[in-house]
């Protein structure tokens, strides 16, 4: 076993090459782990994994062992994998597997595809400032930082979503696309807190969140934008942008009405701040106008703004695109794509336009009548048969 | 516990139940029909009866004052339409919730500027009194004059009803309380559908309007009874004819009943808010009332 | 040309956000609060200080209360006149079982009682919204009003129901003029002003305002529902309650319940209809619309009858005021639904502009 494994030490990463190998006993699994997981101890460091499964047969029986062991050598060295599958059939294969077992699946159509994607993970994770030190278990890129598991949702007699689950990793932009009526703003709404799931769990950041009420979510650091726009109608933008900034505000309605002190200094220090967020939107110009006048793709971006102002761990943007054209959405792509850049915001995105979507997202999770029917980074996703069976058309 | 006594209060709660039932099939119509919520129900039964009332006063002979009345209500249904919903047509319900506000006052206003604010009596040919082969062989005292209400208020219903579900204009003001603007696009000749409604109303309130006059004779007062309608549509659900009944009945009663053996220890006057009170638990449990729509609000 | 702000800049957050950035603005309300305190208590007659003024004042209060409740945390109230009722009787009682304590106080103190009657019959707003709300607070109306008429302690067991207010005295002086009477109206309706000001432009204002104009989104802001709504409930019942103790101590002269009836409800709610729902001005403007209606028609009783030769019958006017005030409601709602306050609003672009069009 030991000439399948090799350790690239210039790009961190262990290749484990699969070719032409069968699984066939719990043995075999074993002999294999073994041998990595002696290897890696013996670094001291945590490396990326690239696994190439070209003609690999693992027999169904054997299956669950090498899945488990897998996954405990991630969670002990891992910071990331990807895989490597040149037949349709093996990377279907795999795919099913990450379905049900709840992994990324990670899967390129060759080695160089997936040195790439590896690559990329690894620029993201320097960004953020993770390390490879051994023992840093849980949190790390293979800790998502939010996870929804077996979400199923109903209205009356009407089951919105049926038992799904995916991760999103901290500091990523994730997108939820799929077809009208596939459950997207409803697993927003659930993620969010507005809905409860009647079963599933949801974990943010490791700890079980599920039956918490919206406004709880928010204090956890949960911020989102709607579909059919919730400004408030009655205050101008600075105001609404203002109440972004209601959870960081202190004070209550005794030094509110005493205004000069206290109160004063609060809103003064507020509006720096959100002063910077409007600089940053470039919205100065309508500060004043109450938010009603405002047309269609000025008020998405002031709720974009309010939302900021929240300074959130999660970004919800519930179709953030809809309704503009090219310039505008232009402007709001190069506005997501710096919130993620600048504040290492995570941020989970539903969106119909197709080429934004494979754009900017590092990973994709496609719905269909209330189910999962796909996930994977875009190029994972545009090739998969049953999402453009379901959704994208030819291509 | 005497049951006699019992039944006798549980019997007047439930027949001035029934009155009220009439007053809030009215609101029940409007609301179905143009989905406002018209607190000028209780101006629009006391502008009726009094209008009645002075015409027959007058000398004007008894049908001949009800078809005028109906004409007048008929007007009075046009010209709210035109003045006050029409111009409010994409409003906030709220918004139209406190123009009808404003329309009470006015049709008080209007009503005592023509006939004058005195009381007035009102005499339909049915006594108030106790039903007597009833009170001899059970010794039970039923008023005739509520019972007579009673059956009025249940034929009304039964018209009322027939109408709605299965005649084309009764289909047609369903589709308007949905959604008026699916309705504009469909077809249906608004404008037209709601001063149908409006007089609808307007003869329904009348029809109460006797029936109040004729018991607790013709005075401002009549408009508080309105109020009363409120806490009945609120038990009933705000869209549904039998909800108007049901709620009618249970507020009556409760009311009459609450009175007679709760009032003795808290000092009586419980019937100014206890109706009030039994409606808010009752929202707090089940806000759609009992036959109304629950409303999802979606994000 | 003379309300021209070219040439005021702000350099400041703070001097962006204070109440009158315009310099003329400030100049015209140092001139009315001189013509407030200085002016009208020694030009105004007696009939003017204590059938207009004060009750005006009072009324303006009031209609703050509601405004608070209704305009800016859309929570619609129809019980006004309830709270009011619970200042005035709480005041009563604290004058009378607690002697030594100054009536200023004992008027925040029927304000916090109202406050507290309000959190009460505001926890059904957690579940009910719009209309049903209304209906709700009906609830609250008139069981207070039975309450407070049926439960003797609050009337001292008075046998007639009617209480006669006790003479308001503050460090040995004693405010029985009306002149007096005025000014301490004034003085109080003017802290609580500022006050409400101070609070709908700080955190707590958009809060209601958030509350009332989406509360799922508010939700998503992280603002909580029932506080922030039993909040509003409380200020507002505050302001009304001691809104209705100076209604019975500075103007009335007596404590009845019937003086807080339904009608006075509707009447403070067409207030903030009238004035301008969600505006401290509004609330003014509306208070002195409705205060001023009745003594403007009854004042033209006597030329139209002198003009067209007749007799008018004595009830007319107060049933012309009646559909005058419905008329009148359906007129803004249709017209200019955000009231008086926004005509005055568009009043000052135009005056920006004048003498020019455009």
């Amino acid at each position: 076993m030991a000439d399948r494994v090799t350790l690239h030490e210039d790009i961190g990463t262990l290749e484990a090459d699969f070719t032409h190998l069968t699984f066939a006993t719990e043995a075999d699994v074993d002999a294999f782990y073994d041998e990595a997981d002696r290897r890696l101890a013996a670094t001291g460091r945590r490396w990326y994994f690239l696994v190439i499964y070209t003609d690999c047969v693992i027999k169904p029986e054997v299956w669950d062992r090498f899945a488990a062991r897998g996954k405990r050598t991630n969670i002990a060295y891992g910071l990331g994998t990807a895989r490597v599958g040149t037949s349709a059939a093996a990377r279907e294969a795999i795919r099913e597997h990450a379905r049900r077992d709840t992994f990324r699946a990670n899967i390129y159509e060759s080695r160089d595809q997936a040195l790439l994607a590896l690559g990329e993970m690894r620029k993201r994770h320097e960004a953020l400032g993770e390390t490879g030190a051994v023992g840093t278990a849980q949190t790390g890129a293979t800790a998502p930082i939010l996870e929804v598991q077996g979400i199923q949702l109903s209205f009356g007699g009407v089951r919105a979503i049926a038992n799904v689950g995916f991760g999103v990793n901290r500091g990523e932009i994730s997108s939820i696309i799929g077809p009208n009526g596939a459950g997207k703003s409803s697993m927003l709404n659930v993620i969010s807190g507005f809905y409860r799931p009647s079963h599933g769990q949801i974990l943010f950041e490791g700890k079980d969140r599920t039956h918490l009420p919206a406004h709880a979510v928010a204090r956890l650091g949960f911020a989102r934008t709607f579909q059919n726009i919730a400004l408030f109608k009655g205050m101008t933008t600075l105001d609404n942008i203002m109440t972004g900034r209601s959870l960081k505000m202190k004070g209550n309605f005794l030094t509110d009405a005493l205004y000069w002190g206290f109160a004063q200094k609060e809103e003064i220090a507020h509006r720096a701040e959100v002063e910077k967020i409007i600089d940053f939107l470039e919205i100065q110009a309508i500060r004043k106008t109450p938010v009603g006048r405002l047309p269609y793709g000025l008020q998405k971006r002031v709720e974009l703004a309010r939302a900021l102002a929240m300074e959130p761990k999660v970004l919800l943007l519930d179709e953030p695109m809809a309704g503009m054209n090219v310039e505008e959405k232009e402007d709001m792509v190069r506005f997501i794509l710096d919130v993620n850049d600048q504040w290492g915001t995570t941020i989970i995105l539903i969106e119909h336009d197709m080429g934004v979507v494979m754009d900017i997202s590092h990973y994709v999770v496609v719905m269909d009548h209330g189910a999962k029917i796909a996930e994977g980074t875009p190029g994972e996703v545009k090739a998969d048969p049953v999402v453009i069976r379901a959704y994208l058309g030819a291509h | 516990m005497n049951w006699q006594f019992f039944l006798e209060v549980l019997m007047g709660g439930l027949l001035a139940g029934v009155m009220y039932s009439l007053v809030a099939l009215g609101f029940v119509l409007i609301y179905k029909a143009s989905g406002v919520f018209n607190f000028a129900q209780g101006a629009m039964v006391f502008f009726a009866a009094l209008t009645f009332v002075s015409l027959t006063e007058r000398g004007v002979n008894f049908w001949l004052a009800l078809a005028i009345t109906l004409a007048v209500m008929v007007v009075l249904g046009i010209a709210i339409e035109r003045l006050v919903l029409r111009p409010l047509v994409n409003q906030p319900q709220i918004t139209l919730f406190m123009a009808t506000i404003g329309l009470t006052f006015v049709l008080e206003g209007l009503a005592q500027l023509f006939w004058g604010s005195q009381p007035h009596g009102l005499e339909l040919g049915i006594p108030d009194e106790p039903m007597q082969w009833l009170s001899e062989s059970t010794n039970i005292n039923i008023s005739q004059f509520d019972l007579f209400a009673a059956v009025v208020a249940g034929l009304l219903v039964a018209v009322l009803a027939i109408f709605f579900q299965t005649t084309r204009i009764g289909r047609a003001l369903r589709a308007v309380a949905d959604d008026h603007q699916a309705a504009l696009a469909v077809g249906i000749p608004l404008r037209q559908i709601w001063a149908i409604v409006w007089t609808v109303a307007g003869f329904v309130a009348l029809v109460a309007g006797l029936m109040w006059g004729a018991r607790n004779g013709i005075q401002y007062a009549l408009t508080f009874i309105a109020l009363k309608a409120l806490p009945v549509l609120i038990l009933g659900g705000f869209e549904s004819v039998a909800g108007a009944i049901v709620g009618g009945l249970i507020i009556g009663a409760s009311e009459k009943l609450a009175e007679v053996y709760l009032g003795p220890y808290v000092g009586g006057g419980l019937e100014s808010w206890f109706p009030y009170v039994l409606a808010l638990a009752f929202l707090l449990v089940r806000p759609e009332g009992l036959f109304g729509e629950k409303r999802i609000e979606r994000v | 040309m003379l309300y021209r702000e070219a040439g005021q800049f702000k350099s400041t957050y703070a001097g962006d956000q204070q109440v009158f950035p315009i310099r003329q603005d400030r100049i015209a309300v140092v001139c009315l609060l001189i013509v407030a305190f200085v002016v009208m208590p020694l030009a105004a007659n007696e009939y003017w200080l204590s059938a207009i003024l004060t009750p005006f004042l009072i009324f303006a209060l009031a209609t703050l209360g509601l405004n608070i409740l209704t305009g800016y945390a859309g929570q619609l109230s129809l019980g006004t006149a309830a709270f009011m009722a619970v200042g005035a009787f709480m005041a009563y009682n604290f004058e009378l079982r607690v002697p030594w304590m100054p009536i200023v106080i004992s008027f925040v103190l029927a304000g916090l009682c109202a406050a507290a009657v309000g959190i009460v019959f505001g926890l059904p707003s957690l579940r009910i919204k719009g209309f049903y709300l209304a209906v709700a607070t009906l609830a609250c109306q008139f069981f207070v009003l039975w309450a407070l008429q049926r439960i003797g302690w609050f009337t001292n067991h008075s046998a007639s129901g009617v209480i006669t207010a006790q003479k308001v005295v503050i460090a040995g002086y004693a405010f029985d003029t009306p002149a007096t009477k005025y000014m301490l109206t004034l003085c109080i309706v003017a802290v609580l002003a500022v006050l409400a000001k101070n609070l709908m432009r700080s955190e707590t204002g958009r809060m209601f305002m958030a509350v009332r104009d989406m509360d799922l989104a508010a939700e998503v802001i992280g603002i909580r529902m029932m506080r922030t709504k039993l909040l509003a409930f409380a200020i507002s019942s505050f302001y009304c309650g001691v809104a209705g103790a100076l209604f019975a101590y500075t103007y009335l002269g007596t404590v009845e319940p019937e003086a807080f009836n339904l009608d006075l409800s509707f009447r403070i709610l067409f207030m903030v209809i009238i004035g301008g729902v969600g505006s401290i001005l509004g609330s003014f403007m509306g208070a002195a619309f409705i205060t001023l209606l009745p003594i403007f028609l009854n004042s033209m009783a006597r030329p139209i009858e002198n003009v067209l030769g007749i007799a008018l019958p004595p009830g007319l006017m107060s049933n012309l005021e009646v559909i005058v005030f419905g008329a009148l409601i359906i007129f803004f709602l249709i017209v200019e639904p955000h009231g008086l306050a926004r005509l005055w609003q568009i009043g000052k672009e135009k005056l920006r502009l004048w003498p020019f069009p455009h």
